[in-house]
Protein backbone atom coordinates (compact mmCIF):
# COMPACT_ATOMS: atom_id res chain seq x y z
CA UNK A 1 0.00 0.00 0.00
CA UNK A 2 2.27 2.39 1.08
CA UNK A 3 4.80 1.27 -1.69
CA UNK A 4 2.20 1.86 -4.94
CA UNK A 5 1.51 5.39 -2.56
CA UNK A 6 5.37 6.21 -3.23
CA UNK A 7 5.64 4.65 -6.63
CA UNK A 8 2.71 6.76 -7.47
CA UNK A 9 4.20 10.08 -6.62
CA UNK A 10 7.54 9.22 -8.49
CA UNK A 11 5.57 8.39 -11.36
CA UNK A 12 3.72 11.75 -10.66
CA UNK A 13 7.13 13.61 -10.16
CA UNK A 14 8.61 12.04 -12.95
CA UNK A 15 6.14 13.30 -15.55
CA UNK A 16 6.12 17.10 -14.30
CA UNK A 17 9.68 17.31 -14.35
CA UNK A 18 9.50 15.63 -18.06
CA UNK A 19 6.91 18.44 -19.31
CA UNK A 20 8.45 21.59 -17.45
CA UNK A 21 9.90 22.78 -20.52
CA UNK A 22 7.06 23.49 -21.90
CA UNK A 23 6.20 25.87 -19.03
CA UNK A 24 9.40 27.42 -18.43
CA UNK A 25 11.60 30.03 -20.11
CA UNK A 26 15.34 29.87 -20.66
CA UNK A 27 16.58 31.14 -17.10
CA UNK A 28 14.09 28.91 -14.95
CA UNK A 29 15.22 25.69 -16.80
CA UNK A 30 18.97 26.56 -16.52
CA UNK A 31 18.11 26.86 -12.58
CA UNK A 32 16.81 23.83 -12.64
CA UNK A 33 19.83 22.17 -14.54
CA UNK A 34 21.75 23.14 -12.28
CA UNK A 35 19.75 21.73 -8.89
CA UNK A 36 19.49 18.19 -10.81
CA UNK A 37 22.85 18.71 -11.07
CA UNK A 38 23.84 19.00 -7.73
CA UNK A 39 20.70 16.46 -6.59
CA UNK A 40 22.24 13.65 -8.84
CA UNK A 41 26.15 14.50 -7.09
CA UNK A 42 24.45 14.98 -3.50
CA UNK A 43 22.91 11.31 -4.11
CA UNK A 44 25.84 9.75 -5.50
CA UNK A 45 27.68 11.57 -2.73
CA UNK A 46 25.02 9.53 -0.01
CA UNK A 47 25.45 6.47 -1.76
CA UNK A 48 29.04 5.66 -0.74
CA UNK A 49 28.44 7.10 2.69
CA UNK A 50 26.12 4.41 3.22
CA UNK A 51 29.26 2.28 3.71
CA UNK A 52 30.51 4.46 5.97
CA UNK A 53 32.86 6.47 3.60
CA UNK A 54 33.05 9.75 3.44
CA UNK A 55 34.41 10.66 0.01
CA UNK A 56 35.87 14.84 -0.37
CA UNK A 57 36.83 13.84 -4.20
CA UNK A 58 32.99 15.03 -5.91
CA UNK A 59 34.48 17.96 -8.01
CA UNK A 60 37.29 15.65 -8.74
CA UNK A 61 35.43 12.82 -10.82
CA UNK A 62 33.19 15.92 -11.90
CA UNK A 63 35.81 17.18 -13.30
CA UNK A 64 37.47 14.22 -14.69
CA UNK A 65 33.96 13.51 -16.50
CA UNK A 66 34.01 17.37 -17.61
CA UNK A 67 37.47 16.63 -19.20
CA UNK A 68 37.28 13.43 -20.56
CA UNK A 69 33.86 14.83 -22.59
CA UNK A 70 35.45 17.70 -23.91
CA UNK A 71 38.83 16.34 -24.84
CA UNK A 72 36.89 13.33 -26.46
CA UNK A 73 34.97 15.69 -29.04
CA UNK A 74 38.12 18.20 -29.26
CA UNK A 75 41.07 15.70 -29.79
CA UNK A 76 39.49 12.58 -30.84
CA UNK A 77 36.67 14.47 -32.88
CA UNK A 78 34.18 12.03 -31.05
CA UNK A 79 30.48 12.51 -31.39
CA UNK A 80 29.16 14.82 -28.30
CA UNK A 81 26.68 12.30 -27.23
CA UNK A 82 29.14 9.61 -27.91
CA UNK A 83 31.35 11.31 -25.70
CA UNK A 84 29.34 11.54 -22.95
CA UNK A 85 28.89 7.67 -23.23
CA UNK A 86 32.81 7.22 -23.43
CA UNK A 87 33.45 10.11 -20.73
CA UNK A 88 31.59 8.63 -17.91
CA UNK A 89 32.75 5.10 -18.33
CA UNK A 90 36.38 6.71 -18.47
CA UNK A 91 35.84 7.72 -15.02
CA UNK A 92 34.39 4.72 -13.70
CA UNK A 93 37.55 2.97 -15.39
CA UNK A 94 39.81 5.41 -13.29
CA UNK A 95 37.83 5.71 -10.35
CA UNK A 96 37.92 1.47 -10.48
CA UNK A 97 42.14 1.32 -10.77
CA UNK A 98 42.41 4.27 -7.95
CA UNK A 99 39.83 2.63 -5.44
CA UNK A 100 42.58 -0.65 -5.47
CA UNK A 101 44.61 2.26 -3.71
CA UNK A 102 42.09 4.29 -1.75
CA UNK A 103 40.22 1.88 -0.16
CA UNK A 104 42.39 0.39 1.72
CA UNK A 105 42.50 3.39 3.88
CA UNK A 106 39.27 4.23 6.03
CA UNK A 107 37.89 7.50 7.57
CA UNK A 108 39.77 10.47 7.34
CA UNK A 109 42.81 9.07 5.36
CA UNK A 110 40.20 7.92 3.08
CA UNK A 111 38.67 11.59 2.81
CA UNK A 112 41.55 13.65 2.62
CA UNK A 113 42.78 11.18 0.16
CA UNK A 114 40.14 11.61 -1.81
CA UNK A 115 40.37 15.24 -1.72
CA UNK A 116 43.87 15.05 -2.63
CA UNK A 117 42.73 13.17 -5.89
CA UNK A 118 40.64 15.88 -7.27
CA UNK A 119 43.30 17.96 -6.46
CA UNK A 120 45.93 16.20 -8.53
CA UNK A 121 43.14 15.52 -11.31
CA UNK A 122 42.92 19.76 -11.71
CA UNK A 123 46.96 20.27 -11.43
CA UNK A 124 47.48 17.73 -14.10
CA UNK A 125 45.01 18.81 -16.29
CA UNK A 126 45.89 22.79 -15.49
CA UNK A 127 49.67 21.79 -16.75
CA UNK A 128 49.31 19.79 -19.69
CA UNK A 129 48.94 23.16 -21.70
CA UNK A 130 48.73 21.26 -25.33
CA UNK A 131 46.78 18.63 -24.35
CA UNK A 132 43.98 19.95 -22.55
CA UNK A 133 44.62 23.78 -22.93
CA UNK A 134 46.18 24.26 -19.61
CA UNK A 135 44.80 27.18 -17.63
CA UNK A 136 42.59 29.11 -20.26
CA UNK A 137 40.54 25.50 -20.35
CA UNK A 138 38.56 24.15 -23.72
CA UNK A 139 36.34 25.40 -26.18
CA UNK A 140 34.05 22.75 -27.83
CA UNK A 141 32.95 23.92 -31.49
CA UNK A 142 29.42 23.58 -30.64
CA UNK A 143 26.88 23.14 -27.48
CA UNK A 144 25.50 20.13 -27.95
CA UNK A 145 21.90 19.77 -29.31
CA UNK A 146 22.63 22.94 -30.90
CA UNK A 147 21.96 24.53 -27.14
CA UNK A 148 18.15 24.12 -26.94
CA UNK A 149 17.39 24.97 -23.55
CA UNK A 150 14.99 21.82 -23.23
CA UNK A 151 16.99 19.57 -24.82
CA UNK A 152 19.51 20.32 -22.62
CA UNK A 153 17.12 20.37 -19.47
CA UNK A 154 15.94 16.77 -20.39
CA UNK A 155 19.84 15.52 -20.97
CA UNK A 156 20.55 16.79 -17.60
CA UNK A 157 17.09 15.34 -16.36
CA UNK A 158 18.06 11.73 -18.11
CA UNK A 159 21.35 12.00 -16.09
CA UNK A 160 19.46 12.71 -12.88
CA UNK A 161 16.82 9.62 -13.59
CA UNK A 162 20.09 7.40 -13.68
CA UNK A 163 21.32 8.31 -10.75
CA UNK A 164 18.19 8.25 -8.49
CA UNK A 165 17.51 4.74 -10.30
CA UNK A 166 20.98 3.48 -8.91
CA UNK A 167 20.18 4.57 -5.57
CA UNK A 168 16.80 3.41 -5.09
CA UNK A 169 18.61 -0.08 -6.44
CA UNK A 170 20.85 0.62 -3.84
CA UNK A 171 18.48 0.93 -1.18
CA UNK A 172 16.44 -2.21 -2.24
CA UNK A 173 19.08 -5.00 -3.27
CA UNK A 174 21.34 -7.05 -1.28
CA UNK A 175 24.36 -4.53 -1.45
CA UNK A 176 22.06 -2.45 1.50
CA UNK A 177 22.89 -5.18 3.15
CA UNK A 178 26.29 -5.14 2.70
CA UNK A 179 26.64 -1.66 2.41
CA UNK A 180 25.19 -1.03 6.18
CA UNK A 181 26.86 -3.49 7.52
CA UNK A 182 29.98 -2.74 6.47
CA UNK A 183 29.23 1.31 8.12
CA UNK A 184 28.23 -0.46 11.25
CA UNK A 185 31.29 -2.64 11.55
CA UNK A 186 33.75 -4.32 9.65
CA UNK A 187 35.19 -6.99 11.52
CA UNK A 188 30.97 -8.33 11.68
CA UNK A 189 30.43 -8.02 8.41
CA UNK A 190 33.68 -9.79 7.51
CA UNK A 191 32.51 -12.49 9.87
CA UNK A 192 29.06 -12.73 8.09
CA UNK A 193 30.85 -13.29 4.93
CA UNK A 194 30.88 -10.12 3.23
CA UNK A 195 33.68 -9.42 0.62
CA UNK A 196 34.29 -5.95 2.14
CA UNK A 197 36.66 -4.69 -0.43
CA UNK A 198 34.63 -5.81 -3.51
CA UNK A 199 31.02 -3.75 -1.52
CA UNK A 200 33.42 -0.91 -1.33
CA UNK A 201 35.18 -1.17 -5.19
CA UNK A 202 31.64 -1.40 -6.60
CA UNK A 203 29.98 1.47 -4.34
CA UNK A 204 33.35 3.41 -5.02
CA UNK A 205 33.18 3.03 -8.69
CA UNK A 206 29.80 3.55 -9.70
CA UNK A 207 29.86 6.43 -7.60
CA UNK A 208 32.54 7.85 -9.39
CA UNK A 209 30.82 6.73 -12.52
CA UNK A 210 27.90 8.60 -11.64
CA UNK A 211 29.82 11.86 -11.11
CA UNK A 212 31.50 11.53 -14.01
CA UNK A 213 28.70 11.09 -16.08
CA UNK A 214 27.13 14.89 -14.47
CA UNK A 215 30.03 16.37 -15.58
CA UNK A 216 30.27 15.07 -19.13
CA UNK A 217 26.37 16.29 -19.66
CA UNK A 218 27.74 19.86 -17.69
CA UNK A 219 30.60 20.65 -20.17
CA UNK A 220 28.32 19.57 -23.45
CA UNK A 221 25.70 21.87 -21.82
CA UNK A 222 28.05 24.54 -21.63
CA UNK A 223 30.53 24.54 -24.54
CA UNK A 224 33.78 25.16 -22.55
CA UNK A 225 35.39 24.25 -19.45
CA UNK A 226 38.09 25.67 -17.08
CA UNK A 227 39.95 23.60 -14.81
CA UNK A 228 38.91 25.99 -12.34
CA UNK A 229 35.57 25.78 -13.37
CA UNK A 230 35.51 21.69 -13.96
CA UNK A 231 37.50 21.13 -10.62
CA UNK A 232 34.91 23.70 -8.49
CA UNK A 233 35.13 23.33 -5.14
CA UNK A 234 31.61 23.80 -4.88
CA UNK A 235 31.05 20.49 -6.90
CA UNK A 236 32.44 18.88 -3.74
CA UNK A 237 30.49 20.97 -0.67
CA UNK A 238 27.53 21.89 -2.17
CA UNK A 239 26.00 18.59 -2.67
CA UNK A 240 27.71 17.63 1.16
CA UNK A 241 25.46 20.48 2.17
CA UNK A 242 22.16 19.16 0.69
CA UNK A 243 22.52 15.95 1.90
CA UNK A 244 23.34 16.90 5.11
CA UNK A 245 20.41 19.39 5.27
CA UNK A 246 18.35 16.50 3.54
CA UNK A 247 19.29 14.16 5.84
CA UNK A 248 21.82 11.48 4.89
CA UNK A 249 21.72 7.07 3.85
CA UNK A 250 18.72 7.75 2.10
CA UNK A 251 17.61 9.05 -1.58
CA UNK A 252 15.15 11.06 -0.46
CA UNK A 253 16.93 13.50 1.66
CA UNK A 254 19.92 14.42 -0.65
CA UNK A 255 16.50 15.58 -3.01
CA UNK A 256 14.99 17.53 -0.35
CA UNK A 257 18.19 19.06 0.72
CA UNK A 258 19.07 19.76 -3.48
CA UNK A 259 15.61 21.69 -4.13
CA UNK A 260 15.81 23.50 -1.09
CA UNK A 261 19.34 24.52 -1.17
CA UNK A 262 19.22 24.46 -4.66
CA UNK A 263 16.92 27.12 -5.35
CA UNK A 264 17.90 28.96 -1.93
CA UNK A 265 21.33 29.87 -3.43
CA UNK A 266 19.92 31.25 -6.71
CA UNK A 267 18.37 33.20 -4.55
CA UNK A 268 21.16 33.90 -2.12
CA UNK A 269 23.57 34.57 -5.55
CA UNK A 270 21.20 37.48 -6.44
CA UNK A 271 20.80 39.09 -3.26
CA UNK A 272 24.58 38.64 -1.80
CA UNK A 273 26.42 38.28 -4.79
CA UNK A 274 29.87 37.89 -2.66
CA UNK A 275 29.17 36.34 0.56
CA UNK A 276 26.34 33.35 -0.68
CA UNK A 277 28.76 30.12 0.73
CA UNK A 278 28.95 32.39 4.25
CA UNK A 279 25.11 31.69 4.47
CA UNK A 280 25.88 27.95 3.28
CA UNK A 281 28.66 27.46 5.84
CA UNK A 282 26.00 28.86 8.39
CA UNK A 283 23.18 26.50 7.39
CA UNK A 284 25.65 23.24 7.55
CA UNK A 285 26.83 24.56 11.34
CA UNK A 286 23.01 25.07 12.57
CA UNK A 287 22.16 21.42 10.52
CA UNK A 288 24.96 19.23 12.62
CA UNK A 289 24.07 21.30 15.62
CA UNK A 290 20.44 20.67 15.75
CA UNK A 291 19.19 17.88 13.17
CA UNK A 292 21.99 15.49 12.89
CA UNK A 293 19.86 12.98 10.73
CA UNK A 294 18.59 16.33 7.96
CA UNK A 295 15.08 17.03 7.42
CA UNK A 296 13.68 13.19 6.52
CA UNK A 297 15.18 12.31 9.98
CA UNK A 298 13.25 15.10 11.39
CA UNK A 299 10.20 13.99 9.68
CA UNK A 300 10.43 10.48 10.46
CA UNK A 301 10.88 11.55 14.57
CA UNK A 302 8.13 13.52 14.20
CA UNK A 303 5.99 10.52 12.78
CA UNK A 304 7.64 8.14 15.38
CA UNK A 305 6.45 10.82 17.92
CA UNK A 306 2.93 10.70 17.10
CA UNK A 307 2.56 6.99 17.02
CA UNK A 308 3.76 6.58 20.48
CA UNK B 1 37.30 -33.67 12.69
CA UNK B 2 35.70 -30.66 12.36
CA UNK B 3 38.03 -28.12 12.87
CA UNK B 4 41.59 -29.21 13.36
CA UNK B 5 44.75 -26.99 14.75
CA UNK B 6 48.41 -28.20 14.11
CA UNK B 7 51.00 -25.98 15.66
CA UNK B 8 49.77 -23.05 15.45
CA UNK B 9 52.05 -19.91 16.43
CA UNK B 10 50.63 -16.45 16.04
CA UNK B 11 51.22 -12.81 17.12
CA UNK B 12 51.28 -8.95 16.78
CA UNK B 13 53.93 -7.04 15.32
CA UNK B 14 56.99 -9.23 17.12
CA UNK B 15 55.44 -9.92 19.89
CA UNK B 16 54.25 -13.99 19.71
CA UNK B 17 51.01 -15.02 21.46
CA UNK B 18 50.34 -19.14 20.76
CA UNK B 19 52.99 -21.02 20.84
CA UNK B 20 52.52 -24.32 18.95
CA UNK B 21 48.89 -24.80 19.70
CA UNK B 22 47.25 -27.71 18.59
CA UNK B 23 43.45 -28.45 19.22
CA UNK B 24 40.06 -30.68 17.52
CA UNK B 25 37.22 -30.29 17.41
CA UNK B 26 34.52 -32.55 16.44
CA UNK B 27 30.92 -33.19 16.90
CA UNK B 28 31.03 -31.43 19.94
CA UNK B 29 31.03 -28.30 21.85
CA UNK B 30 34.49 -27.39 23.19
CA UNK B 31 35.30 -24.66 25.75
CA UNK B 32 38.47 -22.95 25.57
CA UNK B 33 39.74 -21.18 29.26
CA UNK B 34 42.30 -19.24 30.33
CA UNK B 35 43.19 -15.89 32.33
CA UNK B 36 43.35 -12.61 30.23
CA UNK B 37 45.88 -12.26 27.94
CA UNK B 38 46.02 -15.84 27.35
CA UNK B 39 45.55 -16.00 23.41
CA UNK B 40 41.64 -16.86 23.38
CA UNK B 41 40.77 -13.93 21.29
CA UNK B 42 44.29 -14.62 19.09
CA UNK B 43 43.11 -18.09 18.63
CA UNK B 44 39.64 -17.26 17.54
CA UNK B 45 41.02 -14.29 15.51
CA UNK B 46 43.25 -16.55 13.80
CA UNK B 47 40.65 -19.11 12.79
CA UNK B 48 38.78 -17.06 10.97
CA UNK B 49 41.03 -15.09 9.43
CA UNK B 50 41.10 -11.97 11.05
CA UNK B 51 45.06 -11.94 11.72
CA UNK B 52 47.47 -13.89 9.68
CA UNK B 53 48.69 -16.97 11.36
CA UNK B 54 52.61 -17.39 11.67
CA UNK B 55 52.96 -20.91 11.33
CA UNK B 56 50.74 -24.42 11.27
CA UNK B 57 48.02 -25.39 10.24
CA UNK B 58 44.37 -24.89 10.61
CA UNK B 59 42.08 -27.10 8.71
CA UNK B 60 38.28 -26.86 8.66
CA UNK B 61 35.52 -29.55 7.72
CA UNK B 62 38.77 -31.38 5.77
CA UNK B 63 39.79 -28.05 4.28
CA UNK B 64 43.01 -26.36 4.89
CA UNK B 65 41.43 -22.33 5.73
CA UNK B 66 45.06 -21.35 6.98
CA UNK B 67 45.29 -17.72 6.67
CA UNK B 68 42.21 -17.76 4.22
CA UNK B 69 40.49 -14.01 4.43
CA UNK B 70 37.86 -13.94 6.84
CA UNK B 71 34.31 -13.57 4.63
CA UNK B 72 35.81 -16.69 2.78
CA UNK B 73 36.26 -18.45 5.48
CA UNK B 74 32.72 -17.22 7.00
CA UNK B 75 31.31 -18.66 3.98
CA UNK B 76 33.13 -22.36 4.52
CA UNK B 77 30.76 -22.59 7.32
CA UNK B 78 32.28 -21.14 10.47
CA UNK B 79 30.35 -18.33 12.35
CA UNK B 80 31.55 -16.01 14.63
CA UNK B 81 29.78 -14.37 17.71
CA UNK B 82 33.04 -12.22 18.43
CA UNK B 83 33.61 -10.46 21.22
CA UNK B 84 31.43 -7.40 22.40
CA UNK B 85 31.80 -5.40 19.29
CA UNK B 86 29.73 -7.95 17.92
CA UNK B 87 26.08 -6.58 15.91
CA UNK B 88 25.18 -3.95 13.62
CA UNK B 89 23.82 -1.56 16.34
CA UNK B 90 21.82 0.84 13.50
CA UNK B 91 20.18 -2.22 11.99
CA UNK B 92 16.96 -3.68 13.20
CA UNK B 93 16.91 -7.24 14.11
CA UNK B 94 15.31 -8.12 11.36
CA UNK B 95 17.79 -6.97 9.11
CA UNK B 96 20.65 -8.45 11.34
CA UNK B 97 19.42 -11.61 11.02
CA UNK B 98 18.62 -11.41 7.09
CA UNK B 99 22.27 -10.40 6.82
CA UNK B 100 23.62 -13.39 8.77
CA UNK B 101 22.37 -15.56 6.16
CA UNK B 102 22.54 -12.93 2.88
CA UNK B 103 26.47 -13.99 1.89
CA UNK B 104 26.27 -17.05 2.95
CA UNK B 105 25.89 -19.52 -0.15
CA UNK B 106 25.21 -22.22 2.28
CA UNK B 107 22.26 -20.31 4.36
CA UNK B 108 21.10 -19.45 0.68
CA UNK B 109 17.07 -20.97 0.11
CA UNK B 110 17.22 -21.85 3.60
CA UNK B 111 16.40 -18.34 5.42
CA UNK B 112 13.00 -19.29 6.82
CA UNK B 113 14.14 -22.47 8.67
CA UNK B 114 16.98 -21.12 10.26
CA UNK B 115 14.70 -17.98 10.95
CA UNK B 116 11.96 -19.97 12.75
CA UNK B 117 15.13 -22.25 14.24
CA UNK B 118 16.46 -18.61 15.55
CA UNK B 119 13.04 -17.57 17.00
CA UNK B 120 12.10 -20.60 18.77
CA UNK B 121 15.60 -20.49 20.62
CA UNK B 122 15.44 -16.53 21.75
CA UNK B 123 11.51 -16.25 21.95
CA UNK B 124 12.46 -12.79 22.87
CA UNK B 125 13.84 -11.92 19.42
CA UNK B 126 10.16 -12.63 17.64
CA UNK B 127 8.88 -9.78 19.83
CA UNK B 128 11.70 -7.18 19.12
CA UNK B 129 11.80 -8.48 15.64
CA UNK B 130 11.73 -4.47 14.20
CA UNK B 131 13.84 -2.63 17.15
CA UNK B 132 16.99 -1.49 15.83
CA UNK B 133 19.55 -3.41 18.09
CA UNK B 134 21.44 -0.41 19.85
CA UNK B 135 18.53 0.23 21.66
CA UNK B 136 18.17 -3.09 23.10
CA UNK B 137 19.70 -4.14 26.69
CA UNK B 138 23.08 -6.50 26.41
CA UNK B 139 21.64 -9.13 27.00
CA UNK B 140 19.26 -9.45 24.51
CA UNK B 141 21.58 -7.91 22.16
CA UNK B 142 24.60 -11.24 22.87
CA UNK B 143 21.27 -13.34 21.90
CA UNK B 144 21.08 -11.09 17.92
CA UNK B 145 24.54 -11.75 17.79
CA UNK B 146 24.48 -15.29 18.20
CA UNK B 147 21.23 -15.55 16.61
CA UNK B 148 22.43 -14.08 13.73
CA UNK B 149 25.60 -16.54 13.33
CA UNK B 150 23.24 -18.97 12.79
CA UNK B 151 21.10 -17.38 10.29
CA UNK B 152 24.68 -18.25 8.25
CA UNK B 153 23.65 -22.26 8.74
CA UNK B 154 27.40 -22.81 10.14
CA UNK B 155 29.25 -26.55 10.95
CA UNK B 156 31.23 -24.39 13.70
CA UNK B 157 30.00 -21.55 16.16
CA UNK B 158 32.81 -19.91 17.65
CA UNK B 159 31.89 -17.60 20.50
CA UNK B 160 34.43 -15.47 21.81
CA UNK B 161 33.14 -14.53 25.53
CA UNK B 162 29.86 -14.90 25.66
CA UNK B 163 29.19 -13.93 28.86
CA UNK B 164 30.84 -10.87 29.11
CA UNK B 165 29.02 -7.94 30.58
CA UNK B 166 25.83 -10.04 30.99
CA UNK B 167 24.33 -10.32 34.51
CA UNK B 168 24.49 -14.45 35.89
CA UNK B 169 21.05 -15.53 35.18
CA UNK B 170 21.64 -13.91 31.27
CA UNK B 171 24.18 -16.07 31.22
CA UNK B 172 23.12 -19.30 32.94
CA UNK B 173 20.82 -18.30 29.52
CA UNK B 174 23.14 -18.42 27.17
CA UNK B 175 24.78 -21.08 27.88
CA UNK B 176 21.39 -23.48 28.22
CA UNK B 177 20.62 -22.28 24.86
CA UNK B 178 24.33 -23.38 23.87
CA UNK B 179 23.88 -26.76 25.16
CA UNK B 180 20.54 -27.20 22.77
CA UNK B 181 22.47 -26.17 19.67
CA UNK B 182 25.08 -28.63 20.07
CA UNK B 183 23.14 -31.42 19.01
CA UNK B 184 23.22 -29.39 15.74
CA UNK B 185 26.28 -27.53 15.11
CA UNK B 186 29.71 -27.90 16.73
CA UNK B 187 30.60 -24.96 19.46
CA UNK B 188 33.46 -23.66 20.40
CA UNK B 189 33.33 -21.38 23.03
CA UNK B 190 35.87 -18.51 25.20
CA UNK B 191 35.17 -17.83 28.42
CA UNK B 192 36.75 -16.58 31.38
CA UNK B 193 33.52 -18.06 33.36
CA UNK B 194 34.86 -21.42 33.98
CA UNK B 195 32.23 -22.56 36.34
CA UNK B 196 29.13 -21.71 34.06
CA UNK B 197 31.00 -23.03 30.19
CA UNK B 198 32.47 -26.58 31.50
CA UNK B 199 28.90 -26.82 33.04
CA UNK B 200 27.32 -27.29 29.38
CA UNK B 201 30.41 -28.17 26.87
CA UNK B 202 31.50 -31.97 26.52
CA UNK B 203 35.52 -31.04 26.59
CA UNK B 204 37.37 -28.42 27.85
CA UNK B 205 41.09 -26.56 26.84
CA UNK B 206 43.16 -24.59 29.16
CA UNK B 207 45.18 -21.81 27.19
CA UNK B 208 47.77 -20.23 29.79
CA UNK B 209 50.32 -17.92 28.30
CA UNK B 210 49.74 -19.13 24.86
CA UNK B 211 50.41 -22.73 24.99
CA UNK B 212 47.53 -25.23 26.08
CA UNK B 213 48.31 -26.97 29.44
CA UNK B 214 45.39 -29.41 29.85
CA UNK B 215 42.75 -30.86 28.07
CA UNK B 216 40.28 -33.20 29.03
CA UNK B 217 36.79 -34.01 29.27
CA UNK B 218 34.54 -30.86 30.80
CA UNK B 219 33.84 -33.41 33.76
CA UNK B 220 37.37 -33.76 34.94
CA UNK B 221 38.34 -30.21 34.00
CA UNK B 222 36.40 -29.29 36.78
CA UNK B 223 37.73 -31.65 39.11
CA UNK B 224 41.68 -30.95 38.18
CA UNK B 225 43.26 -29.71 41.07
CA UNK B 226 44.86 -26.89 38.63
CA UNK B 227 41.75 -25.59 37.23
CA UNK B 228 39.88 -25.81 40.87
CA UNK B 229 42.80 -23.71 42.27
CA UNK B 230 43.09 -21.15 39.78
CA UNK B 231 39.41 -20.77 38.10
CA UNK B 232 36.75 -22.15 40.30
CA UNK B 233 38.27 -20.32 43.06
CA UNK B 234 38.00 -23.54 45.53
Amino acid sequence: MKRTATYAAAAIAAVVLAVLPAFLGAYPLNVARSVMTYMALAVSWDMLLRSGQISFGIAGLFGLGSYASALLVLRAGMDPVLSLVFATLLTGAIAYALGFAVLRLRAMYFSITTLALAEIFRIVLHNLHDFSGGPEGVVLPGVIFGGAAPALYWLCLAGLAITLGTSWYFERSKLHLALTAIRNDETSARASGVDIFKYLLVAFTVTSTLQGMMGAIQVQSYGFTTPETAFDANFTLLPLAMALLGGIHSTLGPIAGAVLLGIASEWLKLKIPYGHLVVYGIIIVLVILLMPRGLVGLARNRRAGRRA
Amino acid sequence: MILEIQGLTCGYGKLPVLRDVSLSIGAESVALIGPNGAGKTTLINAVTGLVKPWGGSIRFDGRDVTGHATHEIARAGIALVPQERELFPGMTVADNLALGAAYIPRAQGREERLLEQCLRLFPILKERFRQIVGTMSGGQQRMVAIARALMANPKLLILDEPSLGLQPSIVSEVFDRLSELKKDVAILVTEQNVKESLRSVDRGYVLENGAVVLEGAASDLAKDPHVEASYLGL
